[in-house]
């Protein structure tokens, strides 16, 4: 999804040394723009199981969250990819030019974090859904690891992202479940349209994993770099916000049906237990081959993730060093870059290995995302505030009250969940 | 049987081995006294050089003593033809505004002490000359990119030094000491030690931000040497010299004399 410094697609050569379906195949995700793909990104192990979680244990109670978040998503989205556009740096880079040194280093600190949580949780995809094969976790998670490393370090990476986005696009099994499940429709719609919350705990911790796992630090770190590499310029933004807004809408609906087809299945029944729970949402539509069609989701959307949070922090890292970073360059020519991304997967297969509930695990990193994820959006709202950063393009005063109030919520949210907890251990 | 190992086995050369062990000890030895010789330096240097990131936020006081605001930004002036752009003037915050005050009322002494040579200095509003160069702005922080466009490194400090005509800029730290300098507590910002420097004569091209004030649109690594987008070295990253603390004094001995040889 990086597609930052992979122009090798656009190369007509290396097209036509594939077999035939596959170059009719292949222009057709090239066209995905940054916006969709950064967003449909969100659909990783993490999100897919927090929804399902979602949905098994609080029914359909959660859907107007999700149409909050939703908007939160857009705004926050095309902030980014504005600022990467106007002006020609990503995120990291900003940050380092235009904040106190201090601050900069903390930001990139807690997306250090903030990944390092998510690429666990990718490593427990990557084992959960080779479970559902048979295959232990001990055996995946390590091939898993050389494999996304030997691929993204020596491989092609541009042409593996496309097979791991076109095995993500499974999900889209998703919205055909939710349909065949006959929910209660009445029921769906009025969760959507009114807040259904309750005032528990629980629920509260979930709202935090479904705004972290769905506003995703690393998100908005990549979407402002691969607009920067696309080369979008002031001039061409208007269809790259276009694209941005429609990738955010889109995986959001991805993300509510999932929500929709597991409360129908399995709505009520209590926390995840387990990732075959969640593939049991899947039966309408697959019957007994469920599972494996959950697997091979989980798979690709876990790899592919695996692969590109790492590479996020890696960019963002480099850009605040102003230091080499491109996938175009040998390993001896971009060492931190490398080092970074390197760092950060190993130590997500190794956490990813020990023993324990793998979906708690994973839904925990969420959680993790929930409360960094604000902090971070701060630096976001402030240097797209900024006159001297933007020009005109700045937010304007309607824009800037409606991001600031959906970055505050979040804030809220999360401080509220933070408290509980610390009072709790206390 | 094993007590009658022979202790010279065919094939080992044992003068070979002990030659190549006094070699490396040599070059051990050889490297504790440089890394010795570079501790003396940046501690020799830390008295004559000045620190723009020390500099930056610290109180410029007035001949009598007052505190009067503090300091911005430094403006240097980007001649082609001179190796080391000059201070041309400060900006200051007094209050909630910004003045510029002109180099020739400026006095700064190691590490980071600003003050006014007498009781009456010319402050004027800021505005931006063609061939200015903000230090703060335009040079700390920002992207350094190579002859061929790859990206280098961001300067986490830019050093000057006093001369009889003035102030000038004499390179761009680009080692990670300075970087925790700056981020660790602020006693520690004044204990100037500088680690990598790239002087600036390796600097090719420095194109100060538009008058407008509008920035360049585009990768940067695409524009560099274009205006405002930042420092361009003059040749390939490898082939630019990092110097270290020892070389760094030598060169400023170099340059003191010059300079010297010049007024006169």
């Amino acid at each position: 999804m990086t597609a930052v410094d992979t122009p090798t697609v656009r190369k007509g050569g290396r097209i036509s040394r594939l077999p035939p379906w596959l170059r009719r195949v292949l222009p057709l995700l090239a066209i995905l723009g940054p916006g969709l793909v950064a967003a449909n990104a969100g659909n990783d192990a993490g999100g897919i199981l927090t929804y399902a979680s979602a949905g098994s244990q609080f029914g359909y109670r959660t859907l107007f969250l999700m149409v909050l978040v939703t908007v939160a998503l857009v705004v926050v989205q095309e902030m980014c990819s504005r600022l990467g556009a106007y002006t020609g740096e990503g995120l990291g880079a900003l940050i380092r030019e235009q904040f106190p040194l201090r601050s900069g280093a903390a930001a990139m600190v807690l997306l250090f974090i903030a990944n390092a949580g998510l690429t666990v949780s990718e490593f427990a995809g990557i084992g959960a859904s080779m479970e559902l094969f048979g295959v232990s976790r001990y055996i995946a998670v390590p091939v898993g690891l050389a494999a996304i490393w030997a691929v993204t370090v020596f491989g092609n990476y541009s042409r593996a992202e496309r097979v791991f986005l076109a095995m993500g696009l499974v999900f889209i099994a998703y919205p055909i479940a939710a349909v065949l499940a006959h929910p209660h429709w009445g029921t769906v719609v009025s969760n959507l349209v009114w807040p259904h919350f309750l005032h528990t705990k629980a629920f509260l911790l979930l709202a935090v994993a479904l705004i972290g796992t769905t506003i995703t630090p690393y998100m908005q770190f990549y979407i402002a770099s691969a607009v920067v590499d696309k080369g979008v310029t002031p001039d061409t933004y208007r269809n790259e916000r276009i694209d941005t807004v429609n990738g955010a809408i889109l995986s959001d609906v991805v993300s509510i049906f999932i929500i929709i087809a597991t409360a129908a299945a399995i709505g009520g029944t209590g926390p995840l237990s387990s990732v075959s729970q969640a593939a049991s949402a899947l039966r309408p539509v697959a019957g007994a081959a469920a599972s494996q069609l959950f697997a091979v989701g989980l798979l690709g959307a876990s790899v592919l993730a695996a692969t590109v949070v790492p590479l996020s922090s890696a960019y963002a890292i480099a850009e605040t060093a102003g230091v080499e970073r491109s996938l175009s360059r040998k390993f001896r020519e971009a060492p931190v870059f490398y080092g970074i991304f390197t760092a950060q997967l190993v130590i997500g297969a190794m956490v990813a290995l020990l023993p324990g509930n793998l979906v708690e695990l994973v839904i925990n990193a969420q959680v993790l995302n929930g409360f960094i994820t604000p902090v971070l959006l701060t630096y976001v709202l402030i240097l797209a505030n900024r006159r001297s950063v933007l020009g005109a393009a700045a937010n304007g005063r309607v824009f800037r009250a409606v991001a600031t109030v959906c970055v505050s919520v979040v804030a809220v949210l999360s401080a509220t969940v933070l408290v509980q907890t610390v009072a709790g251990w206390v | 049987m094993g007590f009658n190992k022979p202790t010279w086995t065919p094939g080992r050369d044992r003068i070979g081995s002990s030659a190549s062990r006094s070699r490396r000890l040599a070059e051990i030895r050889e490297r504790r006294q440089r890394q010795t010789r570079d501790r003396l330096a940046a501690r020799e240097l830390e008295g004559s050089l000045l620190s723009l990131a020390a500099l930056l936020g610290s109180d410029v006081k007035a001949a009598d003593g007052n505190t009067i605001g503090s300091l911005r930004d430094v403006v240097v002036r980007w001649t082609a033809g001179a190796p080391y752009p000059r201070m041309t003037a400060i900006v200051v915050r007094t209050g909630k505004r910004d003045v510029l005050i002109g180099a020739r009322w400026i006095e700064m002494r190691p590490p980071a002490t600003v003050r006014l040579r007498s009781s009456k200095a010319y402050a004027r509003a800021v505005e931006r000359h063609p061939d200015d160069v903000d230090l703060a702005q335009d040079v700390l922080d920002h992207q350094v990119v190579d002859s061929s466009g790859t990206q280098v490194v961001r300067p986490a400090d830019v050093y000057l030094a006093e001369t009889d005509d003035g102030i000038e800029v004499l390179g761009i730290e680009v080692g990670l000491g300075a970087l925790l300098r700056r981020i660790g507590p602020s006693f520690l910002r004044s204990r100037i030690r500088p680690q990598h420097v790239i002087d600036w004569q390796d600097m090719a091209s420095f194109a100060p931000a538009r008058a407008d004030g509008s920035r360049p649109r585009g990768r940067r690594s695409d524009m560099a040497g274009r205006a405002g987008t930042g420092l361009e070295l003059g040749g390939p990253a490898g082939d630019v010299k990092r110097l270290s603390p020892s070389e760094v004094r030598t060169a400023l001995r170099a340059y003191k004399t010059r300079s010297d040889r010049d007024s006169t």
